[in-house]
């Protein structure tokens, strides 16, 4: 699995002696130029008993946004949570099946899950900056954690807030507390948290829910900004969120997939009826 | 599992009955309108030119209605593929009434008392009916989601286009009386009205193939392969 990447567009920073900062989360793969393509293979995952996933098999495309779609409940968290093994930190989950980042299993003996989760970020339908650190440290927390410091770590830093669009509303307050952000720059925050460590893959579960409709549309903006680096996984409840940022969208009922089409046709055409009733609201 | 979006549904509803309504209020458009030609009736004619502000406020009713939708209940699949229809046969219903317009406007040019060609009068009247049984049948297709009886629209069609180029053949050898050939004339332009309005007819028939399959197929071009410039 490759965990590092190397850039040939504005992110790269060629200053940066990779030798002198250890990799994030080297698993030993070649580096690839931009996301890796993630592929789940009949995938089954539980709470215990009860089962939360059923054989999903999809494809997320490289370098594609996916949104997945579905009503409360039929495993569309689940299903991003496996594919950087945070579901089984609750207790008594467990997921079976395989998870592909690129050519590797996520899933694999002997991997190290820390480096999937850094290879596979993560950005939550709340806000969540450390509340005690600075705009700056939030973003860098990922990094030190993985041993990089010094000027490295505040380029890696600059570079993200700027990625995110940020940089030239925080660039005279980093020392001061991320939480004192507004809630739409919070999440903004978080996505350069997120990047900084350079992931293949962001999955987003929710990201704009608890944001006003103008920080929900940068965030939009900045999704489709970044999906030419980034493979992204958007699980969303808003339809209209869906239609305006992904290129394709998963429908899930009931913990199976139903209907993974391009987004255009999900919502204008959708081939499977239960995609239909459920997207023109005739069921909820 | 629940049905939700009640507003919604009647709002589309709604829409849709004052959709089908304006084919009502075209195909009553027409009746008047080939009765004034048939018995050279001014008056009917000219109430048939006022009428139409009927239509045109059909037209800006529905068109308002739907944007409104667009904007406020964002819908999408089949219910974006009803309303895209919708706002389509609208357009083509506001057409309709204005070929029904322009064919009242011809009745007090051609004449109060002028000479006329039955094979055209005939002609003209068979192509009368034959629209108004398309803007008929068009109407059901759309309310019943009939993609059978929108494509049968076609072959209705292709014998409108036949008479249109029957009535300019013969009026192009009706003699040398002046008047009857300016009432040929007249009678051409007529044609060509009703020739339109089984045209729209069939661009709402596509428009229910869409709705309902998701595809668009120009049934137009279908029907006419090898018909002249004239149809």
């Amino acid at each position: 699995m490759s965990t590092r990447r190397t850039h040939s567009n504005e992110m790269t920073t060629p200053d940066i002696n990779e030798d002198e900062h250890p990799d994030l989360g080297a698993l030993g793969a070649p580096v690839a130029p931009t996301g890796h393509s993630v592929e789940v293979q009949e995938l089954n995952a539980y709470y215990g008993s009860e089962q939360a996933l059923r054989e999903v098999t999809l494809t997320f495309a490289a370098n594609t946004v996916t949104a997945i779609i579905g009503p409360s409940g039929c495993g569309k968290s689940t299903l991003v949570r496996c594919i950087n093994r945070m579901h089984e930190e609750i207790p008594g989950a467990r997921a079976e099946g395989r998870v592909l980042l690129g050519d590797e299993d996520v899933y694999a003996p002997k991997v190290d899950i820390t480096a999937v989760r850094r290879a596979i970020g993560m950005v939550f339908q709340r806000p969540n900056p450390f509340p005690t650190m600075s705009i700056f440290d939030n973003v860098a927390a990922g990094l030190k954690l993985a041993g990089m410091r010094g000027e490295a770590v505040r380029e890696r830093v600059h570079r993200s807030l700027r990625a995110v669009g940020l940089w030239g509303e925080v660039k005279d307050r980093l020392n001061r507390p991320g939480i004192g952000l507004s809630g739409g720059q919070q999440q903004r925050l978080c996505i350069a948290r997120t990047i900084a460590v350079e992931p293949e893959v962001i999955l987003m579960d929710e990201p704009a829910s608890a944001l006003d409709p103008i920080s929900t549309l940068r965030v939009e903006e900045l999704i489709a900004e970044l999906k030419s680096r980034y493979t992204i996984v958007i699980v969303t409840h808003n339809m209209q969120q869906a239609g305006r940022v992904a290129d394709s969208t998963v429908f899930m009922l009931d913990g199976s997939l139903v209907e993974h089409a391009p987004t255009q046709q999900m919502f204008t055409n959708p081939r499977d009826e239960r995609t239909e009733r459920y997207v023109t609201g005739k069921f909820g | 599992m629940q049905e939700i979006r009640h507003q919604f549904r009647e709002d589309l509803r709604e829409l849709e009955n004052q959709v089908l309504g304006g084919m009502d209020l075209v195909a009553g458009q027409l009746d008047r309108a080939m009765e004034s030609v048939s018995y050279q009736d001014v008056e009917l004619a000219a109430m048939v030119v006022a009428d139409d502000d009927r239509i045109d406020g059909r037209y800006l009713e529905v068109n308002q209605g739907i944007l409104s939708l667009l904007a406020r209940q964002s819908p999408v699949a089949g219910d974006l593929r009803i309303v895209a229809a919708l706002l389509h046969c609208i357009r083509c219903i506001e057409r309709m009434g204005d070929q029904c317009v322009n064919i009242a406007k011809l009745v007090p040019l051609s004449g109060h008392e002028a000479p006329k060609d039955k094979e055209i009068l005939d002609a003209i009247e068979r192509m009368g009916m034959l629209a108004r049984s398309q803007v008929v049948q068009a109407k059901e297709a759309l309310s019943g989601r009939n993609v059978e009886l929108a494509q049968d629209l076609v072959r209705q069609d292709s014998e409108i286009n036949a008479l249109n180029r029957r009535i300019f053949r013969r009026a192009v050898e009706i003699g040398d009386d002046l008047e009857l050939r300016e009432w040929g004339m007249f009678m051409i332009l007529v044609a060509r009205c009703l020739e339109r309005i089984g045209d729209n007819t069939v661009e709402i028939a596509e428009q229910v193939v869409f709705a309902v399959t998701g595809l668009f197929r120009e049934l137009a071009a279908q029907g006419n392969s090898g018909d002249s410039a004239l149809s």
